[in-house]
């Protein structure tokens, strides 16, 4: 009986310590490992759509609502005067969600650029519209043009043999214009 | 009696794992595509038994003999999640690239190995020595491993720092198949014959 | 169409045993005769599909709601090596025929890094409850599959010469290396069904 007693105190004891040993350590990383994924998993992107900024990209980031969702909103600023934002929009591809990441551009309202942060596209076919070629398409266009490929009435060229893929970050792009266009006819941020 | 410096000098070469103790095969083969991904991957398993060696041999007069596994695989479990979270906040890179293996340092045969068959037997100085020794021999077997599979598959070494080097110079036309899976067998098993030889 | 994708995916292209890299100690220890890898074949099938379900569902119903998803490690494995006890105690009393042919295999399963690799994979991946469950059984069919051709040819082993140094492991995992090149020739069939749809 003594040594059933022992069993269950040392194994729940052993179990307790861990567990808030662990607790305390992951409540101490938590915040440099989120920064650590976004600058890893996002910052590629970032840097790539917000090129020319001075300032540190991932920690001037801001965490805003908007129609109940929370949204991780990336400013770029020149000589401390922000110039251009950055955020991403999910869409659906071939192979599931994706993420682009997009940037426009606060004088002109034009896009800075267009990166796709995740995908599951088939790799090696709608896994290209990664590429600059695809998404280099995007820069430069007002936030008002039309964000589709040409075959439905767009400005964009899909990736021979994805399609698919090709209209889901074109999805992902309108709806992230809309949103800025929405937000500026809003306010003056 | 074996002294405290054969304690830890027997991992380096009468049984280094994975060539003389095969165990720990799954990591060995999966993370040694470049030589930095096999030590980081070595250092992660020090870590972690050094670590659960100490405790466990700490604890070894404490925990009763039919829950001695449970506790050990909770103490292993624990300190893998610290290697995580710490890998995770600090070198996010090696985090990537070593992607579930480092969850499944937890199963890897010669932790639990070393806490059952050492640690609970014998005092805390040894146990660390035991680990620090045996992990050392599994870094140093990863690292070379990569190193070759490395050179021959990419014709450089320490690829993903500032040191890289290209081995052959620039137009080497890489080995491929030496950082693909079937390379990676072929070459354990062909290390593994020449350790052998060595050996004998 | 789709979960045949990846059901064909996990067992011929992206082979758990030899493309993932996942369970090769067990691999190279009981894939000398035929009839044990049959037996371990089974037992990991059996686990797999069992274990990836339960933590699947720890890792939605548990450990997502309470915000402590650091933990995941732990608890799997404990999860883990409890089953295994419990399905070896279960087998015993339920089954005595069944436990006979798999039952020394199973304390081997708790430290088989598949069967914690591909409950760590589900999480990974966002499987949904039916891929879950397809690629689970799918990979651990996989892994059997591999363990029964290199059987098959690690018995011949025994009546051929071999160099001395080469043999037992290490002729093992050259032989494993070039059935994993064999099974290289299935790349690229997930992308000509996905081109059929």
């Amino acid at each position: 009986m003594i040594e059933y007693v022992k069993m269950i105190v040392v194994l729940s004891a052993i179990s307790a310590v861990c567990g808030f040993g662990l607790a305390r350590i992951s409540s101490a990383t938590k915040t440099r490992i989120e920064e650590q994924k976004l600058l890893n998993v996002k910052g590629p992107a970032v840097k790539k759509i917000l090129a020319g900024s001075g300032n540190n990209l991932i920690a001037d980031r801001k965490e805003i609502v908007i129609n109940d969702k929370k949204m991780i909103v990336f400013i770029g600023k020149k000589n401390g005067v922000p110039w251009a934002l950055a955020y991403e929009m999910e869409a659906d591809g071939f192979g599931g969600e994706m993420n682009v990441m997009m940037g426009f551009n606060l004088s002109d309202n034009t896009l800075t650029g267009v990166g796709v942060t995740s995908h599951k596209e088939t790799p090696g076919v709608g896994s290209r519209v990664t590429d600059d070629s695809f998404t280099g398409q995007f820069k430069g266009k007002e936030s008002t043009a039309s964000f589709k490929v040409k075959a439905d009435g767009g400005v964009i060229d899909v990736v021979t043999g994805a399609s698919v893929s090709s209209r889901g970050v074109c999805d992902a792009v309108q709806k992230g214009a809309s949103l800025y266009r929405d937000v500026r006819a809003e306010s003056g941020k | 009696m074996v002294s405290l410096a054969g304690e830890f000098t027997k991992g380096l070469w009468k049984d280094i794992p994975p060539f003389r103790l095969v165990l720990g095969l799954c990591p060995t083969l999966a993370v040694t595509k470049s030589c930095l991904n096999g030590l980081g991957m070595g250092m992660a398993t020090v870590f972690v038994l050094v670590c659960s060696n100490i405790i466990v041999s700490m604890l070894r007069k404490v925990i009763p003999k039919k829950v001695r596994l449970a506790s050990y695989i909770v103490i292993i479990a624990s300190f893998v999640v610290i290697v995580e979270l710490l890998t995770q906040a600090y070198v996010y890179s090696l985090y990537q690239a070593l992607g579930i293996f480092i969850p499944l340092i937890v199963v890897n045969c010669i932790i639990l190995g070393r806490a059952e068959a050492f640690a609970s037997k014998n005092t805390v100085v040894r146990s660390a020595l035991d680990g620090l020794g045996i992990g050392v021999g599994f870094m140093l077997s990863l690292g070379f491993l990569g190193a070759v599979r490395e050179i021959l598959g990419k014709g450089t070494l320490f690829e993903g720092s500032q040191y890289m080097i290209h081995v052959f110079g620039q137009s080497f036309e890489p080995f491929t198949f030496m950082v693909e899976a079937p390379g990676a067998f072929v070459c354990l098993g062909l290390l593994l014959g020449i350790m052998n030889v060595l050996g004998d | 169409m789709e979960y045949l994708v990846l059901a064909i995916t996990a067992i011929l292209i992206k082979n758990i045993l030899l493309a993932e890299y996942l369970g090769n100690c067990p691999f190279i220890g009981v894939s000398k005769k035929m009839d044990t890898a049959i037996g371990m074949g089974m037992a990991v099938i059996f686990t797999i599909a069992l274990s990836s379900t339960i933590t699947w569902a720890i890792q939605k119903y548990a450990l997502v709601p309470l915000d402590i998803v650091y933990l995941q490690t732990v608890v799997f494995i404990l999860v883990i090596a409890a089953l295994v006890q419990l399905v070896e105690m279960f087998l015993k009393k339920a089954a005595p025929p069944l436990y006979k042919a798999l039952g020394i295999f199973l304390p081997l399963i708790t430290t088989n890094c598949a069967v914690l690799g591909i409950a760590v994979l589900n999480i990974r991946r966002g499987h949904t409850f039916i891929e879950m469950l397809v690629f689970s059984i799918a990979s651990a069919v996989g892994f059997t599959i591999a363990l029964i051709l290199i059987a098959g040819l690690r018995e011949r082993f025994e009546i051929t010469h071999i160099p001395r140094p080469l043999q037992g492991t290490a002729i093992g995992l050259v032989t494993a290396g070039l059935m994993a090149l064999a099974f290289f020739g299935f790349a690229g069939v997930d992308s000509a069904l996905k081109a059929l749809q």
